[in-house]
């Protein structure tokens, strides 16, 4: 199958204030306007980033907390918008970026399954095809008319990531997900990853998960204090990243 | 055809989490869909009890008058109330997670209320029977619904894009609303108050209401200046609720 790049990193940079602008209410943000005086501190998230992912690829993303991984990944999601430079997606985008996020605990498996789905682009009709399929893969047939507030955060990653890989992602972006999961689950998980990249799409992986990304990825970006970049062989990446 | 799938999506998103809303509010209610019924209808009760005799008298129909006045601002408030409240408080994970069409959110909470609100137009029909008023009138609710939906909805997208930016707004709307509520002629008639006649032209709830009531309640046709209200206020706010919308949404994430 011929290569195409699914995901084009252009130089971006992403800045954020911090301060209490955020939660400031009408009057006091009318009184700051004339005052001139907003305490804030701005934080680079992200610093003139650049890197692209081929269809066919899994793409690990590793880094300290605060790194800033997972502002790249909503970067490419299109959740938020770099301040800079320029993000050119090919295909249909998945994130999963907060396991718990589009999920109702008060609502039963199967209302999930219709409700996330949705909200993953899918139509009814074919969420109704691919409905089987979620609750097989998932394993969590019996417990298809459950609430899932009852669901432990392992059944609740794998109903999301059963979901996520039904609605067929062109480019899926999977943030700490395989963090709670069992080894089992994590292990078909993977296979299912390969099997969609080989069809074609890419996966960017962000984990805390050292050796399964050694193991699965293809290449490793691992994202440093200082914002720079050290990208290559998964083995070498992961090591170097150990020894800082 | 791009632009007819991604609408269908779009509606059907706006629909399930309409429905997720619904459940999720239901939940363990015997009375389920009656409590939304009660608060429009208590208040009708409660005003008709009150103003019957006095404010009302010289209001021909004044029972339909003032239960078709109530139930429509019921629409607008609840739908608008909950759009400051709840789009981007209760969705902000969900919001910094996943890259879906925003307006769905808004446009669930307005489908939510039109689903109630077509509950109290059916209580409503009830009364036309029960006074002996013409049911057929109640037909040419349709459009008017269709106009006043749009608004309703113009009206919440801009508000719930606000609230990224101003934290009180909840405050803000929930004191603008009880001024609305007493400055648009629900319960009692404008007729030769030239004051408030001149104040209320810069209402927009008073334009469908008065379209309303003419044509279902008194089966005549509204005055020309009221519809073209009706129809101005209505693309203004959908316009504007759009591109406020439109132009803010890609700060949400970041924002709350």
């Amino acid at each position: 199958m011929e290569k195409i790049k699914r995901i084009v990193i252009d130089n971006i940079s992403k800045k954020f204030m911090i301060g209490y602008s955020n939660n400031m209410g009408a009057l006091a943000r009318f009184v700051s306007l004339f005052s001139g005086k907003e305490p804030k501190r701005l934080i680079h998230a992200l610093e003139n980033l650049s890197f692209d992912v081929s269809s066919g690829e899994i793409v690990g993303i590793i880094g300290n907390n605060g790194s800033g991984k997972s502002t790249l990944v909503r970067i490419i999601a299109g959740i938020y918008y770099p301040d800079g430079g320029r993000v050119i997606t090919k295909g249909k985008i998945i994130s999963l970026i907060n396991l718990i996020v589009g999920l109702k605990e008060r609502l039963t498996m199967k209302e999930n399954i219709f409700l996330v789905g949705s909200l993953f682009g899918m139509s009814q009709e074919e969420i109704k095809k691919e409905f089987n399929n979620i609750v097989e893969f998932s394993e969590l047939k019996e417990f298809v008319n459950t609430k899932i507030y009852q669901f432990s955060a392992g059944m609740m990653q794998r109903l999301a990531f059963s979901i996520a890989v039904s609605a067929k992602p062109d480019i899926l972006l999977l943030d700490e997900v395989f963090e709670v999961g069992d080894e089992d689950f994590k292990k078909k998980s993977v296979d299912k990853i390969r099997k969609i990249v080989e069809d074609g799409a890419c996966v960017v992986l962000v984990s805390h998960d050292l050796p399964l990304v050694e193991k699965y990825c293809d290449r490793v970006i691992w994202i440093k204090e200082d914002k720079s970049l050290i990208k290559g062989e998964p083995n070498k990446v992961v090591s170097q990243y150990k020894e800082d | 055809m791009v632009g007819k799938k991604y609408f269908k999506n779009f509606f059907e998103l706006s629909l399930s989490l309409a429905k997720a809303e619904f459940k999720l509010r239901n939940e363990g209610s015997y009375l389920g869909i009656f409590w939304y019924l009660l608060n429009p209808l208590l208040v009708f009760g409660l005003l008709l009890l009150v103003f019957s005799d006095r404010l009302g008298n010289d209001i021909s129909q004044y029972p339909l008058y003032l239960l078709l006045g109530v139930v429509m601002f019921n629409f607008f408030q609840s739908s608008t109330v909950e759009s400051v409240t709840s789009v981007l408080k209760e969705n902000r994970w969900l919001i910094k997670s996943i890259n879906f069409p925003r307006e769905s959110l808004v446009a669930s909470i307005v489908l939510k209320n039109l689903f109630s609100h077509f509950f109290e137009i059916i209580f409503f029909m009830i009364f036309i029977v029960f006074f002996k008023a013409s049911i057929i009138g109640i037909l040419y609710y349709l459009p008017i619904l269709i106009f006043f939906c749009s608004f309703v909805f113009g009206v919440s997208l801009f508000l719930a894009s606000l609230t990224a930016y101003f934290v009180d707004l909840e405050n803000i709307w929930s004191f603008a609303v009880r001024l609305l509520w007493l400055g648009t002629p629900i319960f009692y008639a404008i007729d030769g108050q030239t004051k408030l006649y001149y104040v209320n032209l810069f209402n927009p709830l008073y334009y469908f209401i008065t379209v309303a009531r003419d044509l279902i309640v008194y089966a005549k046709m509204p005055d020309v200046s009221i519809i073209f209200g009706m129809i101005f206020y209505t693309l203004l706010s959908f316009f504007a609720g759009v591109l406020v919308f439109n132009t803010l949404k890609i700060k949400f994430a970041e924002k709350i």
